[in-house]
């Protein structure tokens, strides 16, 4: 049996694809949190969120829908971000699958707030736009990782076959040594 | 020999592969079954959130009893003795003016009357005659509600109650019974009990009033005025003085806020 491997790097092809998915997903957290931070900032500071649109931002601040039972939509997109950020950190199907549970849930409750915006308050919020298509980016990358891994390539946990730099070095001095 | 020795190794080829292929249709089968169960867990959690959403789960509304003759009191204690004209609360020749554009079912308008800096500058600026405040109208809780036509209703019952002075009394109360915004609650037994509550106000008078057209129109135009300067939401606080204009900053301003914005024009 072959495995394809990326080039000149001795990883099979498929965990470096996983990887990339995971840095991708990554970074769309790592954006998705500065927002929702920034948001979560502004509510509890009782302060005006920065708006190229005029006026929409502080509409839909100040609608209904910008809470949920009492807790501001900023706060559970923030907990949403940092969770789906976590369940990179479990590697095997259920730490994926939850991933993606969790960005599904953000990504359909985003566009119901987005359709909320347009059709009832009839403001626009470019911050809440743009974490709606953060939770769409990360439920479509979320979708790709679990649907592509096979259960088993990417072991639960499974130690880096790599060589620490130390012990390498080491290696290097006592094979130096030898000649 | 050679060709069943080549049968043989074709034969366990073979067996592997079906092997392979039969770990792969569970493999499959199982992640079918685990995606599955979390779009419907996501589609099951969705569906809580925006029943929440859109049930607010606010009790409010009109009062009774003891609680109402509290508020009653609550009310009258604050507003008692302050000069009002229309919809103007304090004194006429006050140095600084607060225009409140504000929507009487909108609960973030509620909660800074209620809550936030409001009723300390109530009891402090305007009572000293530092301060006045003049309420307009503006569309928003009622408006992206499911009866946007209760918005004129009720704005024109409170100016209604403004021709007898007592347009803060009513708001103020408004407030106080303010029910959930995504109910269509602003009825005719609705408003009677408020007016009912507020001290002194000629009931009779107030009701024939309320038929005219003009108190309608002037909802219309502090609506058309707050579209023009560039209100977008609610509460909206402008202050004029001698210094100036500006616009407090916060959703629900803090007293502090609200003397900063004062220190500001004066």
């Amino acid at each position: 049996m072959t495995t394809t491997t990326a080039a000149g790097t001795g990883v099979p092809a498929r965990d470096q694809g996983d990887r990339r998915l995971r840095i991708a997903i990554g970074v769309v957290c790592l954006i998705g949190i500065a927002v929702a931070t920034y948001l979560t900032y502004t509510h509890y500071a009782g302060l005006n969120v920065v708006c190229p649109v005029s006026g929409g931002c502080e509409t839909v601040q100040k609608s209904v829908y910008s809470k949920l039972d009492g807790i501001p939509v900023a706060v559970l997109g923030l907990a949403g971000y940092i969770a789906i950020l976590i369940s990179l950190a479990v590697r095997n199907e259920l730490g994926r699958v939850a991933g993606f549970g969790m960005a599904l849930v953000g990504c359909m409750f985003s566009l119901y707030l987005t359709y909320r915006e347009i059709f009832t308050i009839k403001a626009i919020c470019p911050w809440c736009v743009s974490s709606a298509v953060m939770m769409t980016l990360l439920t479509i990358l979320t979708a790709i990782r679990v649907l592509r891994v096979e259960p088993g390539t990417v072991a639960p946990s499974a130690p880096a076959k790599t060589v620490p730099r130390a012990e390498r070095r080491r290696t290097e001095r006592r094979q130096a040594a030898r000649r | 020999m050679a060709s069943r020795s080549k049968q043989k190794e074709e034969a366990r080829a073979r067996r592997l592969a079906e092997e392979q292929a039969r770990a792969e249709r569970v493999r499959r089968q199982q992640r079918i079954r685990m995606v599955g169960g979390a779009v419907l867990v996501a589609v099951i959690v969705v569906v809580v959130a925006i029943v929440v959403s859109t049930s607010g789960g606010k009790k409010g509304g009109l009062q009774s009893g003891t609680t109402a003759n509290a508020t009653t009191a609550a009310v009258n204690q604050l507003l008692g003795g302050i000069p009002q004209s229309a919809n103007t609360l304090g004194n006429a020749n006050a140095p600084v003016t607060m225009t409140y554009y504000g929507d009487l079912k909108c609960p973030v308008c509620q909660a800074f009357t209620l809550q936030g800096g409001f009723s300390q500058l109530v009891s402090q600026d305007v009572r000293s005659g530092k301060v006045k405040v003049v309420y307009n109208a503006f569309c928003t809780a009622t408006c992206s509600g499911p009866d946007p036509n209760e918005f004129p209703l009720q704005q024109a019952a409170a100016l209604a109650a403004g021709r007898q002075n007592k347009f803060w009394q009513f708001a103020e109360l408004f407030y106080h019974e303010q029910g959930d915004e995504t109910n269509a609650y602003v009825t005719e037994s609705y408003l009677d009990g408020l007016a009912r509550q507020v001290t002194g106000l000629n009931f009779a008078a107030w009701k024939s009033a309320r038929n005219d057209p003009n108190l309608t129109a002037e909802v219309t135009s502090q609506q058309n005025t707050g579209r023009t300067i560039g209100v977008s939401g609610t509460p909206t606080l402008i202050f004029k003085g001698p210094k100036g204009q500006t616009v407090a900053n916060a959703a629900v301003p803090t007293y502090a806020q609200l003397q900063t914005a004062i220190k500001q024009v004066s």
